[in-house]
């Protein structure tokens, strides 16, 4: 192909005497889609500021545009024709879509933003990436995919000629990614702009890369054209199969009486839902985004109010009205969105995990032992192999997946409890493959210790990793619940029936939804 | 990574300079500040002056303790300017015909129902704590006008010696507000409430779903800052022996909120310490006391406040944009 738009040259990375990046050599050229894999805490986030600007590299350089730097920042980026769109939306819902996409770059007539010019200029754009999105309307009203759609033609907007793009899929449906796509394809074939394009799933990767570059541990392990390489060369370089457990799990005679039992719960948007879970087991919810998975979860911990119906905990009907008394009677919930609803910024990783237990039974008194937290913390970091594990550093220094095992263990740690209910809503997302498998490996340890697991996910293959049933939603309304065994086809099948056809006809028996699997 | 992977194993990060230096500041100039009064007004430097300041500040300080931790979770009551005033007339007006104790009782129960009017509204309802707090501001000045149009005065002598009276030398007044910053410093260290608090400024939504009781928190705190208000409006009025409805407790809040945001809580909650609070009410007292004992006019020592107050805004930016 022609020659590269960028090429980074032994670019090193600390933090606090922490090297995040050890020498990073690559180049990036135009009309390629380059996918960009690693693990989380691989040093992709990092690499991709020192690109955007956001980040200065301690060592290295960065040709662009003729020009060699030693670090960039924002603005050079942006004027060197680097346009990034990050993973979670910088959108503004209340302006419409050409304000958005014309935000910071109005064009003025008379001294005054030229609202007309901008909804023109935006349709043409829209219409040249093949979207039907009227640019009058308010982002508010738009789908997440169509959101995604309008950062991309903002980045766009500005005339890039390398385009990065951190996890645009992450919280899309399939529908939603298949549109993504398309757009994508759009920019680097047809307008010949360079794609960076980070992503956790191989899936995608096979889709739409023309190369593939795997980072691990602050180093490219390799980077070659995507005909070269299999799945299972991704995943191997990603996540070496020493570090990953394989999992032989038989749960044939499930004993013991219910620990869990809904009767036509209804949740404000959900139901009504009927379930029963004994201890050891696992039931997962499938559903494409605003399926009523969130809407579920958080009614069942209180968090949402309960509609009708009834939950019993071993046998008994129980009112949950808010997390606190959820917690008490042993159910807690992982949220879904950890950095919004998890995680407490500028904290350290022991003040995340332990905030639950303070005044509790596993911190009793109020003189705090700053040596019985470490030991908690010491516990969890080796019971879910959290790196680093230094009780003291800010949460913010942890990768994705260890942040999440932080958040995890919060629930983990009273393993006495033999009677535990967890909640999980997207227990992996935005975690690399190593740490999910260490995050099932640490729920099938309390399940085995007799907790039940509910949990939520988009994706089917975490489904039919982790659970022994599944509930599939559509629409806020149960399609099936389904034993194992069963394959990720039959989940999407199921969901897609419902989402495709479900709206007017709620039959089982709609074929006009293609299985993407 | 070992196994006996623990605190030592993680490289620790090297000193940052620049916290240090804006965590030392405010000692630091409170040092330079006592130096320089003392080096033009020698008489500064003496226990006396001392407790001259601690009783200027006794009653501000008082009520700015529970405000700070009310800042941590992210809420802020600008009221307690008028709370403190509403209180200060209710007391004057009840001491006739209540009696002392049950004066004192009502008192502090009208800064409470305050706090829980607060709290409700803001933690409950979830209306916008500076909205709300502003309307109560002008209600409660209102309210206090319209039950005492002119000034009350002429206390019981078993009360007024709240004002005057010394402990082992010490005023009264200084060792209720000492009592306060100590009850401050030992709930945000040691009480499991303390984390709780820092962590609803961090992230409500996170605090609520680790099952941390956040309203419930919310309407304590401003039902503290309401008692605390109560307790102030009973050392000011016992100290100038009488409650002027026009003027009792103008302004207060933002002294208040001055000496909070000097020591280093920010707007948005999420962390501070009420020991660095107390020091920056502390600067704000010496500072007038200093500038008074100089002869410096009115005038002069607001804008040399307001130079202060800009100063630490400065640290304030130096320390979160470092790195």
């Amino acid at each position: 192909m022609s020659d590269a738009l960028v090429t980074v040259v032994d670019l090193h990375k600390s933090f606090g005497g922490i090297e995040v990046l050890k020498g990073i050599d690559i180049a990036f050229r135009a009309g390629e889609i380059h996918a960009f894999l690693g693990a989380n805490g691989a040093g992709k986030s990092t690499f991709l500021g020192c690109l955007s600007g956001a980040v200065r590299p301690t060592q290295g350089n960065i040709k662009v545009a003729g020009g060699d730097y030693e670090s960039l920042s924002p603005r050079t980026a942006l004027n060197m024709g680097i346009g990034i769109i990050y993973q979670h939306y910088q959108i503004f819902e209340d302006l419409t879509v050409a304000d958005n996409i014309f935000l910071g770059r109005e064009c003025l007539r008379m001294g005054m933003v030229d609202t007309a010019r901008h909804v023109r200029e935006s349709a043409v754009l829209l219409e040249r990436l093949g979207v039907r999105i009227d640019p009058r309307m308010q982002v508010r009203q738009l789908g997440t995919g169509e959101r995604k759609i309008v950062e991309i033609a903002r980045a766009l907007n500005t005339g890039p000629r390398l385009l990065i793009l951190d996890e645009p899929t992450a919280a899309l449906g399939e529908h939603e990614i298949a549109a993504v796509h398309d757009v994508v394809r759009h920019v680097a074939k047809t307008e010949g702009l360079g794609v960076v394009y980070v992503t956790h799933l191989l899936d995608e990767v096979d889709e739409i890369a023309d190369r593939v570059t795997i980072l691990r541990n602050g180093r490219i392990v390799w980077s070659r054209p995507k005909p070269e390489v299999s799945t299972a060369d991704m995943a191997e370089a990603i996540a070496p199969s020493s570090a990953r457990i394989a999992h032989v799990r038989s749960r044939d005679d499930l004993p013991g009486d219910p620990l869990v039992e809904l009767r036509d719960y209804r949740s404000p948007y959900t139901g009504p839902v009927n379930l029963v879970l004994r201890p050891g087991e696992a039931v997962g919810i499938y559903g494409l985004l605003g399926s009523g998975r969130t809407d579920l979860l958080e009614s069942l911990f209180g968090a949402r109010p309960r509609q009708s119906g009834e939950l019993l905990l071993r046998g008994k009907p129980v009112d949950i009205r808010t997390p606190a008394e959820a917690l008490a009677r042993g159910i807690s919930l992982v949220a879904s969105d950890r950095g919004d609803q998890s995680v407490f910024q500028s904290l350290d990783a022991v003040e995340n995990l332990l905030m639950p237990h303070h005044g509790t039974r596993l911190l009793p008194g109020f003189l705090r032992s700053r040596r019985k937290e470490d030991a908690l913390f010491d516990r969890v970091a080796r019971d879910l192999s959290v790196h680093p594990a230094d009780p003291r550093l800010n949460i913010e220094n942890f990768s994705g997946g260890n942040a999440q095992k932080i958040v995890l263990g919060r629930w983990l740690l009273d393993s006495d409890d033999t009677a535990k209910i967890i909640l999980l809503d997207e227990p992996t997302q935005g975690v690399d493959i190593g740490a999910r498998a260490q995050l099932y490996e640490a729920l099938r340890v309390a399940m085995d210790r007799g907790a039940c697991v509910i949990f939520g996910s988009s994706d089917p293959a975490e489904i039919v990793e982790l659970a022994d049933r599944a509930l599939v939603l559509a629409y806020g309304a149960p399609v099936a619940l389904i034993d194992k065994p069963f394959t990720e086809g039959t989940l999407v099948e199921l969901a897609h029936k419902m989402a495709g056809g479900g709206r007017s006809s709620a039959t089982q028996h709609v074929s006009t939804a293609s299985s993407p699997l | 990574m070992t196994d006996n992977a623990s605190t030592n194993a993680a490289p620790r990060k090297p000193v940052d300079w620049v916290e240090q230096a804006t965590a030392a500041a405010l000692p630091l100039a409170i040092c330079l500040l006592a130096l320089f009064f003392y080096v033009n007004v020698p008489v500064f430097f003496s226990f006396k002056n001392a407790i001259n300041i601690s009783i200027q500040v006794a009653a501000l300080m008082t009520i700015c303790i529970p405000a700070s931790m009310l800042l941590m979770a992210g809420k802020v009551d600008l009221s307690v300017g008028s709370m403190l005033a509403l209180c200060g007339i209710v007391a004057g007006l009840s001491f006739e015909s209540l009696g002392v104790p049950t004066t004192v009782a009502l008192t502090l129960a009208v800064g409470a129902a305050a706090g829980v009017v607060n709290g409700t509204l803001v933690s409950v309802l979830g209306f916008s704590p500076i909205i709300v707090t502003l309307g109560s501001l002008t209600l409660m000045r209102g309210l206090a006008q319209w039950l005492a149009p002119n000034p009350v005065f002429g206390f019981p002598e078993s009360f007024v010696i709240l004002g005057y009276g010394r402990w082992l030398g010490v005023p009264f007044l200084t060792w209720i507000m000492v009592a306060v910053i100590v009850l401050g410093v030992f709930v945000m260290r040691y009480l499991p409430v303390g984390r709780k608090i820092v962590a609803i400024g961090i992230n409500e939504r996170a605090a609520f779903l680790v099952g941390v009781r956040v309203r419930l928190i919310g309407v304590a705190l401003y039902v503290a800052t309401g008692l605390a208000t109560a307790t102030a409006a009973l050392m000011t009025i016992a100290r100038i022996n009488s409650a002027p409805s026009g003027t009792l407790g103008v302004g207060a809040e933002l002294t208040v909120l001055t000496a909070i945001l000097l020591g280093g809580v920010p707007f948005t909650g999420g962390k501070g310490s009420v020991l660095r609070v107390a020091l920056a009410l502390w600067l704000l007292g010496m500072l007038q006391n200093g500038l008074i004992l100089m002869n410096v006019p009115t005038e002069f020592s607001l804008m040399i406040t307001g130079c202060v107050l800009l100063f630490a805004a400065g640290l304030d930016v130096l320390r979160r944009e470092r790195g």
